[in-house]
């Protein structure tokens, strides 16, 4: 680019000062040509000698001959035979001529011209005008101007280049900030932010969505590590009863009957530990995506209403009438869409009283169906509502010994419709009732 | 009825051996495959209850060799893997059933008891236990001549749990039988439904017929 450019301006310079010089040697020709053309020898003279008479600072020095026909020299200006022989002036022409450059012995550059002069009526006498232009120190001056530009040029891309890579490398700079905090993350310190403030404006959005990634992986990790503590004290609870009841046990001899009563005890814990287990195995598969759903086209009342009569006996006993309404028809697999009723539906009839109702709406929605499982029971708070649907996650510490889903029900249901590639949603408030409601693709 | 039982890991083959003992089976145990194989083609066993892993020979290796050599007799796969691709292999090779571990031990004997049943169950027209009369067709049910009053489920329940007088049923197999659920659900809804159930069979009688075995379901017996 700064090549280019300074290459250009020194073009433009150089044909400038060349058209004027060649506009001046012409306008000397013409001032020769017209004192020629009036005769009179002594103002050509005059104007010959006296040329360079108060210009002799100036750049404009020139030297004027003129010659006959035959090429011998009428007049010159002094000294300008030794200097510049009228054999290197280029042949004259009728008009304006062109210029040449010459160098000569005396190491000066001059610019000369030749050109025809004289009456145009045939047979008047005619004239041939050199007129040589010093030009060396134009020469002496574009030289230096060479130099200079040089010089520039030099320092010009030597200091574009040291700026450049200052301006890459402050450029740069949040860029390696964002590589050392990406470094300093590990599981253990998902805390750290790039903070969005402090950034070019074209960095904030990568840093924006660097500390989203972050977020989400944070969250991950948290849901996690609570769910492997759950996990390990979901699973310490029934061991640790059976450990003990057994050491116990077998501390002394003891009644045929107290026997039985240890092992059934122990029974029931072990079928826990298998549903949770089950369970686990089932989330487990479903987040790997191995499960392979068996797809049908199932009537979604038809599906709801099969799990309401299964809870028939519960429901009656608890005295919340459970309803179905609407209709719709959907792909998918029936077993997996009736766990889904059936979690709902227990978890519903668990935290509503008796006198409360229950109803599911079956809507048939633009490409999908939905199905809401609506509960006028305690209701969740608010704060709850975003980890409902965790892996062991229970709104209780204390938690229910008479429920055997071991806070899994939610996060099956949430498995299965993802699975299924549907939404789910809830809504609730405290005392008014919970709804919970699930999006399936037709 | 001959069982051969080839399972590495001794608690379950001993557990096993000593449950279907007392149910009137004649057990032998082995817990190498290759010994197991040599005795399933040496003995002309009834049913052969097999563990997929195992030292020397894997189940389904002892499997495919059976039955290439015409071996017919039922087998029941018993798998800590709970694959589909696993499930689908070792029927595809010719098992009759499979159980995950862990299992209930009732469960298993239902499934023995199924895959020995040569002959149909029983579908008597009536069934008389102590004082109670069930008339299948007509769907009624009585004791000591008063007809219940029950409804169709709860009749249903009741031809289930008096069909197999004896056998303990699992709350799973009961929420299958009856309602058609087949998967892990709300075990409360069954113990609900045989509650109600007995409030109208059992408690205006002083002979009870229902009877909760704990831990693993409930049985239907003249005690």
């Amino acid at each position: 680019m700064l090549i280019f450019a300074s290459g250009f301006l020194y073009w433009v310079l150089i044909a400038t000062l060349e058209k004027e010089d060649e506009e001046f040697l012409n306008s000397r020709i013409e001032v020769l040509d017209r004192i020629l053309r009036t005769g009179s020898k002594e103002a050509l003279e005059n104007e010959i000698d006296l040329e360079n008479v108060g210009f002799t600072n100036s750049q404009y020095h020139t030297y004027s001959r003129i010659l006959d026909e035959s090429g011998r020299t009428l007049y010159e200006a002094p000294g300008m035979d030794r200097e510049i022989p009228s054999a290197v002036f280029p042949s004259a022409g009728r008009s304006k001529g062109k210029t040449k450059r010459w160098l000569s012995a005396s190491n000066k550059t001059y610019q000369l011209i030749a050109a025809q002069a004289g009456s145009d009526d045939a047979g008047g006498s005619t004239w041939q005008i050199q007129v040589a232009l010093d030009e060396t120190n134009e020469e002496i001056l574009m030289n230096q101007y060479e130099r200079y530009l040089a010089a520039v040029l030099l320092i010009g891309i030597l200091a574009s280049a040291a700026m450049g890579a200052v301006i890459a490398r402050r450029g740069m700079k949040p860029l390696v900030d964002i590589a050392k905090t990406a470094e300093r993350v590990t599981a253990s310190q998902l805390h750290e932010r790039i903070g969005a403030a402090e950034w070019p404006r074209e960095l904030v959005s990568l840093a924006r969505a660097f500390d989203g990634m972050l977020d989400r992986l944070e969250d991950s990790f948290d849901r996690l590590s609570r769910f492997s503590a759950d996990l390990a004290h979901e699973l310490r609870t029934p061991i640790n009863n059976l450990r003990g009841e057994a050491e116990v046990a077998l501390s002394k001899p003891r009644e045929e009957q107290e026997y039985r009563e240890i092992l059934a005890s122990s029974l029931e814990e072990y079928e826990r530990l298998s549903r949770m287990m089950d369970s686990l195995l089932f989330l487990a598969r479903a987040e790997s995506a191995q499960a392979m759903l068996a797809r049908s086209r199932i009537d979604v009342r038809t599906e709801i209403t099969k799990v309401i009569n299964f809870y028939e006996a519960l429901a009656a006993e608890r005295k919340v009438p459970v309803t179905c309404a609407g209709d719709g028809v959907m792909d998918a697999d029936p077993i997996l869409f009736q766990r889904v009723i059936s979690n709902l539906l227990s978890n519903s009839l668990r935290y509503t009283p008796s006198g409360g109702k229950i109803v599911f709406s079956i809507q048939d929605v633009d490409n999908g169906v939905e199905v809401t499982c609506c509960d006028s029971g305690t209701g969740i708070a608010q704060e709850h509502l975003s980890r409902i649907f965790d892996r062991f996650y229970q709104i209780s510490p204390s938690r229910n010994p008479k429920t055997d889903d071991a806070g899994l029900g939610l996060a099956i249901v949430k498995s299965i419709v993802n699975l299924h590639g549907g939404r789910i949603g809830i809504k609730s408030a405290l005392g008014e009732g919970t709804s919970v409601q699930v999006f399936f693709p037709a | 009825m001959h069982i051969l039982i080839i399972e590495d890991e001794e608690k379950t083959a001993s557990f096993l051996r000593k449950g279907l003992t007392e149910s009137g089976y004649v057990v032998d145990t082995s817990g190498n495959g290759d010994e197991g194989l040599l005795l399933a083609l040496d003995i002309d066993y009834d049913l052969i209850i097999l563990d997929v892993m195992l030292p020397g020979r894997d189940g389904w290796s002892i499997l495919e060799t059976l039955r290439r050599a015409g071996r017919k007799m039922p087998v029941l796969f018993l798998t800590a893997r709970d694959m589909v691709h696993d499930r689908v292999k070792g029927l595809e090779l010719g098992a009759d059933d499979y159980l995950i571990k862990p299992f209930a031990f009732s469960e298993l004997l239902a499934r023995v008891r199924l895959l020995l049943r040569r002959t149909p169950q029983r579908h008597n027209e009536t069934l008389q236990v102590a004082d109670l009369e069930i008339e299948f067709a007509r769907q009624r049910a009585s004791r000591g001549g008063s007809r219940l009053d029950l409804t169709s489920k709860e009749f249903a329940l009741l031809s289930l749990l008096a069909r197999r007088e004896g056998e303990v049923l699992s709350r799973t197999l009961i929420a299958e039988q009856i309602w058609d659920i087949n998967f892990d659900s709300d075990t409360n809804v069954i113990d609900v439904a045989i509650r109600r159930l007995r409030s109208k069979v059992d408690d205006p009688f002083k002979k009870k017929l229902i009877h909760t075995v704990r831990g693993v379901g409930y049985v239907f017996e003249d005690r």
